[in-house]
């Protein structure tokens, strides 16, 4: 026991989650409370001995499954994301009639725009659909950020991030995503998944990418029943003794496998490259390389999957062809590529590459086939996209580089360029 | 164990007269120590309410005094303070290690009580962890201390003997039903000067609260 266990537990109640593993429902549940840095007590049904009684008195019903308490005893059954956030007291509206900024995504790059404009004192609001921090704040321990020679987790820095955002006075719109965006009076209304309208001068595309769907028949029936997109944070100390299988080269995947070495059995790191150095930074490499429990399949693929309503095997195929293996498997994590997060942008008329990734700048004019878009006498400023006063930064933007610091910097020079936008409309 | 505990109840269960907690004020004040005597539980929370900046990180100790007296849920639950104790209980142990350590080390508040308090203007403090200790001490920007007056004791020898004593068994109890292991007196800080002032607060309540 160390002195975290002893003297670092609530004293007091907590939010009480129990439900099934298998239950994507719950898994959203606690993907969500994990990632928003809320602590729960977790409890799995399927682990409970007979004639075990339940905190309060709960009798478990399997249709009312999951079943949520909330820290001033308040019952959900079957509880729902959108329910527990409310719950909690996290789910709030706008403040104002209109800010100066609305960002779209509270990633690295959204955060760090909003840092920038309300420390440069621009009423700002960030619109997040999960938690603060994006796919980074879902790392375990980012060991090339600059200024941290330990690293720093990506929960703890979106945590700090958010902190000082909201110290300069910017307002976070949790558990709701964006749905449309539409140009209005003022400058641009966002309407959120929940009906919320949220109406600004100017506004940032930050909303990053999501994992890249892996095409494996029967995935759809097993995700959050073993199979994750993403390192799902929450499920490591379920993992624990466990067969875990992560997919993908990059540094999530490399640093989902060292995370999920420290509590699984074992862990295999399926690639599709000939070799890992070639898309993965050195210092992941080293560490998965002398961790005695993970292995790494290069020139693999997952092919199928074996469950019944929970994950129990993977099925790997070397690229080459000939060679299938079923590996027997707990959780499934898959960490691979990613599609841009643009739900409300295309119709708003923003342009995108073929990928679906934002254009902006340059590119707005000078893409192929897209002549004529831009409506202004000026050029677009280097991360505006096809509608004046609307940006884009980080991953969802076409050309940025994909790294923290990257979308980070790019947060902050969309303020500038957002200042740049708003004089121009105070000229008019 | 449980003869020695229940030969000091009487004792050490007793709350000090008025007389006794205004000159008990009087040296934690000469001592660098604000004081502050309220009448119960009730006031001890308001003002640690008014104490507490909105918005700081805060330490609550792990203390029976702050669940009596519905502090510890204020820090916890209000949504008015970054209640650290969550922070650190939702963060994987495995990879964010140094972080936990940094975090835990240095609040912008930490609230507390101790074992005994002094005539003298002295406060002992007992930790099974010793974690709770290094904020105490110089970690923390701010400590507000909430103790039961039935904690003051003549001098220190009689604060040891009621850690030892009186204390611990209980403490010791309580471990074992909360976390499933034994308590220990591993560690005791005696604090009898702080040289900062305005940076410990010690709130005396004419009630008896925790052990």
């Amino acid at each position: 026991m160390t002195m975290f266990d002893y003297d670092a537990r609530p004293v007091t109640p907590q939010l009480l989650l129990i439900g099934t593993r298998s239950s994507a429902g719950a898994y959203d549940i606690r993907d969500f409370l994990t990632r928003n840095g809320r602590p729960y007590e977790w409890v799995d049904v399927e682990d409970l001995e007979e004639g075990t009684r339940l905190p309060q008195g709960i009798e478990i019903e399997a249709r009312l499954l999951p079943i949520c308490v909330l820290p001033d005893g308040t019952k959900l059954a079957p509880a729902t994301l959108e329910q527990v956030a409310a719950g909690l007291g996290m789910v709030s509206a706008p403040s104002q009639a209109e800010y100066d900024l609305a960002i779209v995504g509270a990633g690295p790059a959204g955060l760090a725009s909003a840092v920038y404009a309300t420390s440069e004192g621009l009423s700002t609001v960030v619109v997040e659909a999960v938690a603060p921090g994006g796919q980074a704040g879902t790392t375990s321990m980012i060991e090339n950020y600059l200024g941290f020679p330990n690293g720093i987790s990506g929960n703890e820095l979106a945590t700090r991030a958010a902190t000082q955002a909201t110290h300069f006075g910017a307002e976070i719109l949790l558990a709701r995503r964006s749905v449309r965006v539409s140009p209005d009076r003022a400058g641009y209304t966002t309407e959120l998944s929940d009906g919320t309208l949220v109406s600004s001068r100017t506004l940032i595309f930050a909303s990053g990418v999501e994992w890249r769907r892996l095409e494996v028949p029967g995935i759809e029936d097993l995700l959050g029943a073993g199979v994750y997109y993403g390192a799902g944070p929450s499920e490591a100390l379920g993992c624990r003794g466990s067969h875990v299988v992560v997919v993908g080269g990059g540094n999530s995947a490399g640093q989902a496998a060292v995370r999920f070495s420290k509590y699984a059995q074992n862990v295999t790191l399926l690639v599709r490259g000939g070799q890992l150095s070639s898309s993965m930074s050195r210092y992941l490499v080293d560490q998965i390389s002398s961790a005695s429990n993970i292995e790494v399949r290069t020139g693999s693929e997952v092919t199928g999957l074996d469950g019944d309503g929970e994950l129990c095997g993977v099925v790997v195929s070397s690229r080459e062809g000939g060679v299938k293996d079923l590996l027997p498997a707990d959780s499934l994590f898959i960490c691979i590529g990613g599609t841009p997060r643009t739900e409300g942008a295309s119709n708003a008329g923003l342009q995108t590459d073929d990928g679906g990734y934002l254009l902006t700048g340059d590119d707005v004019l000078t893409h192929a086939g897209r002549p004529g878009a831009w409506p202004l006498e000026r050029q677009p400023l280097p991360l505006e996209t096809n509608l004046p006063g609307v940006f884009a930064a980080g991953d969802v933007r076409h050309g940025s580089i994909k790294r923290c610091a990257a979308a980070i910097g790019e947060g902050a020079m969309a303020v500038a360029l957002v200042h740049h936008r708003l004089a121009e409309d105070a000229d008019d | 164990m449980t003869e020695t505990a229940g030969s000091g109840v009487s004792q050490f269960a007793e709350l000090a007269s008025d007389e006794r907690i205004a000159a008990t004020a009087e040296a934690l004040e000469r001592n660098g120590i604000r004081a502050l005597v309220v009448e119960n539980g009730e006031q001890a929370r308001s003002s640690v309410r008014s104490l507490l900046e909105d918005g700081a990180e805060v330490f609550n100790n792990t203390s029976r005094t702050l669940e009596q007296t519905g502090i510890a849920e204020d820090i916890e639950g209000s949504g008015r303070y970054r209640p650290l104790r969550l922070r650190l209980y939702q963060m994987d142990r495995e990879m964010q290690g140094h972080e936990m350590r940094m975090l835990s080390a240095a609040p912008d508040y930490v609230v507390g009580s101790v074992h005994a308090l002094t005539e003298e203007g002295s406060l002992l403090v007992a930790s099974a962890s010793g974690s709770q200790l290094g904020p105490l001490v110089s970690g923390a920007e701010h400590v507000i201390l909430v103790i039961g007056a039935q904690k003051i004791v003549p001098d220190i020898a009689t604060g040891l003997r009621r850690i030892y004593e009186y204390s611990f068994p209980l403490e010791d109890e309580r471990a074992r039903l909360a976390y499933g292991v034994p308590s220990g007196v591993n560690n005791v800080l005696i604090v009898n000067r702080v040289l900062t002032p305005g940076r410990v607060t010690a709130i005396v309540v004419r009630e008896r609260l925790g052990f």
